[in-house]
């Protein structure tokens, strides 16, 4: 056992984690970052790569737009590793009129927050994507949208801010926040390491919520499983990202290989096992769902099938900030399946917050105590992954 | 990893599901369906069998083991075996997945299915190391493994001039039969300073005339866009190349027989333990069981063997499941059981056993003869050391007798089986020496050379003919040489040694397709010649 | 819980070797060298350096290097075989084409 000190303790070396490493350590913070797992074992490297600011909550709609404006596209000249970020579109499939209905609604969110985004159909829709069959009806396409390679970014921030200097420890599983004269100072971990600093950053995905419970701090949030699968490389297709109505969606990476993941109805039903499985039905489902969109794909072999956990929260947004009950302490958990695209941004909003400095967007909305009003909440229907507690 | 079926449509439920129709797998399915299990038996392959079809070598063990039988003819058997026994086998069926408990996703033709059982047999065998050299990527690289699915399934030439590393059974099983389809072998290499087979295995290939460069390693292919040839060179004791020691070689080809990884991926899907035994393997009980219940791993999947050994691990296993779902009775479990865990012990003895793997040191056999050093680094024996051994002697003999040049503890005895007048003594112990008898009586009936799978049985006479002797040597070879067909005869290092002229080729059923040629040398030639080369081929 | 490393362990400078530009990864044609050079990134598992590179995530998954690739980690690290994880295993375990693996039945 060994006490070792820093500047900022950060728990969880996913996206956010590291992100928030790596503007630290260059701001001149020393930080440590402990990992249970290894780097971006949990949703960070296990999701479609999608960065959009179409389709988001509006309470979390700065946060999504200050990425793409301001971290995305330098992202790969700023880490030295290439996250292929393209900014090409994301193209999102209705199969009816209700869900004609659903993405002009969506339409004319994005108008309000001034991100363009405009219906599709027929030949319109057949420029853009040559390969959807005459099951998509129309399509929503956001040219200001975008994939990335998640495994990439992760590791990326990882790679830099460990040349900058932050410390990381994979293989250290934080259980415990210690408050030292009513703040949080300390992180215990399963070893029996204690790690103190002024700050303490939680970006720990559903583990968090436990982490969160050691000082008292409730988020009510669960997790689902999400599975993907990826083919072999496959000559040039489409350069946006590709959704459905049906709640599928996935990329052709840079690499060539095609990435989709698709709800099965089973996500809920594995909430008990610590490591994400695969299960005999989502994959198939998945292709079935790929089949019937985009025919020209099942000549495609599959190679592999792949799983991760989403944290979902109660209300369909991420929780994100200062957690003002225990001073020192910072958050971002339950990030519902939206977390990747903006986590650039959260992990720099967090650095600035460890640093005293203002948040960059306003982030009011996401704070963790939004659900503890003993009222009901309102009912929010998330227009992708989230909120599916109260369906 | 574990993965788990979640609410997939089920096509049918089994006792016993076994994963792979090779030498383990039928025999578990066989052994399962014997004991009333209705069991499946899926395969990614179009017909059953695994490696056991590739296989036309003659199998060692003792009778009970199939020894002296060629590998396909074991397949055929074992698939008669379980047709009569009514077990399903899905060919072409690709098991993509195991999901717990005891599901399995398969991919038969254009579509999927799911399968369940209360027993699964995993007896997917294993695949082909490689190691990475410069020009290892060329068109002309192969496995081993994969020249013989060339050869021996497809009849395609997998090159003309090859050159194989590797000296353990599988390189040089398919270093004769790549010169039975045609092929030069140009050399046969190992970094090891040892030969790792069998030494009849090596002896039957060096005496074609085949080089052995042991302590050897490849430095590089080169070719443009192919195989043209290959630099190889001396390695020290740390497997570093001596430099100054390279040799080029001409070559199309080259046949990497580095060793075998087991194709655990199911094990570790279903969630297995795993342990690293040169591959991951699951942890498994003294029935293959690994440690989830109901999962059972049977043959290379679980630890590299061979195929006799796959066999009785197949059967083991499927007792396993036999009696975990209630069709044995712990009593009739045990005397299977103990009865296949004693064959299986008998094929695990000797200095080829797994505890003795790799090893270097070992200087005698378990009887005490002094191991050939030429036979461990140049794959024969020395004309001057034969004599040493209980197969051979020093003693005159006057008529014909057999000459056995078996000088390893390999688990092997039809020879003692074949001789029906006593002259060739294994003993119980399998893994012994032969002895030739001295005052028995050999009647010429050849049944002793054809039956050895190792080729290493010979038969001499020295005193027919004043001046000359007759060698009766097993050939399988073709086209065979006529009689009257005059040739050369090679010693043991392949070296053309004096004129030989071919008194008789036998064949019979009884030989299996070893036929047996008779050659005419000088007297006192009778002690090394030991192969014939017909005048028409240039090696 | 995976093994305790800190990342900031020393493992030495990357040197260039002779053989840096050999392929270890058949399917997805990755390079000694690029191996070697993400452990000096601070890639220190077999899954990170997988994520990074996709060396053993092409059609054959890793059957042929992943043995040679943990070698090269190891090696490069200075740490026993055994203390690198094996990259976890996911279904298909053959390669098979989207339109097969979507047309599941429920009866032959």
């Amino acid at each position: 056992m060994k006490t070792e000190h820093a500047d900022v303790i950060i728990v969880g070396a996913g996206i956010v984690g590291n992100a928030a490493a790596y503007y630290l350590t260059k701001a001149g913070m020393r930080c440590i970052v402990l990992e249970e797992e290894m780097i971006g074992h949990g949703g960070s490297s296990r999701n479609g790569g999608g960065v959009r600011q179409s389709g988001r909550d509006p309470r979390e709609f700065a946060l999504a737009a200050y990425a793409v404006k301001n971290i995305w596209p330098t992202l790969s000249e700023e880490l030295g590793v290439d996250v292929e970020y393209r900014q090409n579109g994301y193209l999102v499939f209705g199969y009816n009129e209700e869900q004609d209905k659903s993405i002009s609604v969506r339409i004319e969110t994005a108008a309000s927050f001034g991100v363009h985004m405009e219906m599709k159909r027929g030949a319109d829709l057949k420029e853009i994507c040559p390969y959807v069959s005459d099951h998509v009806v129309c399509a929503g396409w956001t040219p200001s949208d975008g994939v990335s390679n998640p495994m990439r970014t992760t590791l990326g921030y990882y790679i830099r801010a460990r040349e900058l200097g932050a410390r990381f420890i994979t293989g250290e599983k934080a259980i415990k926040i210690n408050k030292i004269k009513g703040a949080a100072r300390q992180v215990v971990t399963a070893r029996g390491n204690v790690y103190e600093g002024d700050k303490i950053i939680v970006a720990a995905g559903y583990h968090g919520k436990f982490l969160l419970e050691t000082v008292g701090i409730v988020v009510p949030m669960q997790k689902k499983l999400n599975e993907m699968i990826v083919t072999e490389p496959a000559p040039r297709l489409f350069e946006y990202m590709v959704g459905g109505m049906s709640g599928f969606y996935g990329q052709q990476t840079k690499h060539g290989s095609l990435i989709f993941g698709c709800p099965s109805g089973r996500e809920y039903t594995f909430h008990e096992l610590k490591n994400p499985v695969s299960t005999s039905v989502t994959a198939s489902f998945i292709c079935e769902s790929l089949g019937i969109d985009l025919p020209i794909l099942k000549q495609l072999k599959v190679v592999r099938a792949w799983s991760g956990w989403v944290d979902i929260s109660l209300d369909g947004v991420p929780v994100i900030g200062a957690v003002e009950e225990v001073p020192g302490l910072l958050v971002a958990i339950a990030s519902t399946g939206h977390g990747y695209g903006p986590g650039p941004a959260v992990g720099y909003t967090l650095a600035q917050l460890a640093m005293d400095q203002p948040s960059p967007v306003d982030i009011t909305k996401l704070h963790f105590d939004r659900f503890d009003y003993g009222k009901k909440q309102p009912r929010y229907q998330s227009a992708s992954s989230g909120g599916a507690l109260l369906r | 990893m574990v993965c788990k079926a979640e609410g997939a449509r089920l096509v049918k439920r089994y006792d016993l599901i076994v994963i792979g129709a090779g030498p383990a797998g039928l025999s578990a399915a066989i052994e399962a369906a014997k004991c009333g299990m209705k069991v499946g038996v899926f395969d990614e392959n179009a017909r059953p069998g695994g490696q056991l079809f590739k296989q036309i070598h003659k199998f060692f063990g003792s009778k009970e083991h199939k020894a002296k039988i060629r590998g396909f003819q074991i397949g055929n058997e074992l698939l008669e075996e379980a047709k009569e026994l009514l077990v399903d086998v899905h060919l072409n069926t690709v098991v993509m997945g195991i999901y717990e408990p005891l599901r399995i996703t398969v991919n038969e033709g254009d579509r999927i299915s799911s399968y369940a059982a209360d027993n699964i047999v995993i007896a997917t065998g294993a695949s082909e190391n490689m190691v990475p050299y410069d020009g290892w990527t060329l068109p002309g690289v192969i496995g081993a493994g994969a020249a013989q699915t060339l050869m021996n399934l497809h009849g395609v030439l997998p090159g003309k001039r090859v050159l194989m590393v590797g000296s353990g059974n599988v390189g040089l099983v398919v270093s004769f039969q790549l010169l039975q389809a045609g092929c030069q072998v140009v050399a046969v290499i190992d970094a090891a300073p040892r030969i790792g087979g069998y030494g009849v295995h090596a002896a039957k290939v060096a005496r074609t005339g085949v080089p052995f460069y042991l302590s050897h390693t490849i430095v590089r292919a080169e070719g443009d866009g192919k195989v043209e040839k290959v630099i190889i060179a001396q390695v020290d004791e740390r497997w570093n190349v001596v430099p100054g020691t390279e040799k080029e070689l001409e070559v199309d080809t080259i046949c990497m027989a580095v060793g075998l990884s087991p194709m655990s991926q199911l094990a570790r899907l279903a969630g297995c333990w795993m342990e690293d035994k040169g591959g991951l393997v699951p942890c498994c009980d003294e029935f293959g069981q690994t440690s989830v219940e109901g999962v059972f791993a049977a043959g290379d999947v679980a630890g590299i063997e061979e195929a006799s050994s796959a066999m009785i691990g197949g059967r083991i296993a499927a007792l396993g499941a036999a009696r975990r779902s209630g069709f044995l009775t712990d009593a009739e479990v045990k005397e299977k059981y103990d009865h296949y865990a004693q064959s299986l012990d008998k094929l695990r003895r000797g200095m080829f056993s797994h505890e003795n793997k790799g090893r270097t040191d070992l200087v005698q056999t378990d009887e005490g003869y002094p191991l050939s050093m030429s036979l461990l680094k140049k794959g024969y024996l020395d004309a001057e050391e034969v004599s040493q051994y209980p197969g051979v002697g020093t003693e005159k003999r006057i008529g014909i007798h057999p000459v056995i040049e078996c000088t390893q503890n390999i688990p092997c005895n039809p020879c003692q089986d074949a001789c029906h007048f006593g002259c060739i003594q294994v003993g119980d112990e399998i893994t012994a020496l032969p002895q030739v008898v001295l005052d028995s009586r050999c009647t010429n009936c050849g049944l002793c050379v054809a039956s050895c799978s190792g080729q290493a049985i010979f038969l001499v006479d020295e005193t027919s003919e004043p001046g000359f002797a007759t060698i009766t040597i097993p050939y399988e070879f073709l086209p065979l040489p006529q009689s009257g067909e005059k040739g050369m005869a090679l010693d043991r290092s392949g070296k053309p040694i004096c004129d030989a002229e071919v008194v008789r080729v036998k064949t019979s059923p009884a030989f299996d397709h070893t036929a047996l040629l008779t050659m005419r040398v000088p007297q006192e030639m009778s002690g090394q010649a030991r192969f014939f080369r017909r005048r028409d081929v240039v090696q | 819980m995976a093994e305790y490393m800190d990342r900031s362990k020393d493992i030495g400078p990357y040197v260039p070797q002779a053989d840096d530009d050999r392929i270890v990864c058949r399917c997805e044609e990755i390079t000694k060298g690029e191996i070697r050079q993400a452990v000096h990134m601070g890639l220190w598992t077999m899954t990170e350096v997988k994520r990074m590179l996709r060396c053993g995530m092409g059609l054959c998954q890793g059957q042929t290097c992943t043995k040679n690739i943990k070698r090269i980690i190891a090696t490069e690290l200075g740490v026993a075989l055994g203390q690198l994880e094996e990259p976890s295993v996911r279904p298909p375990v053959r390669p098979v084409e989207v339109g097969v693996f979507g047309n599941e039945v429920e009866s032959l």
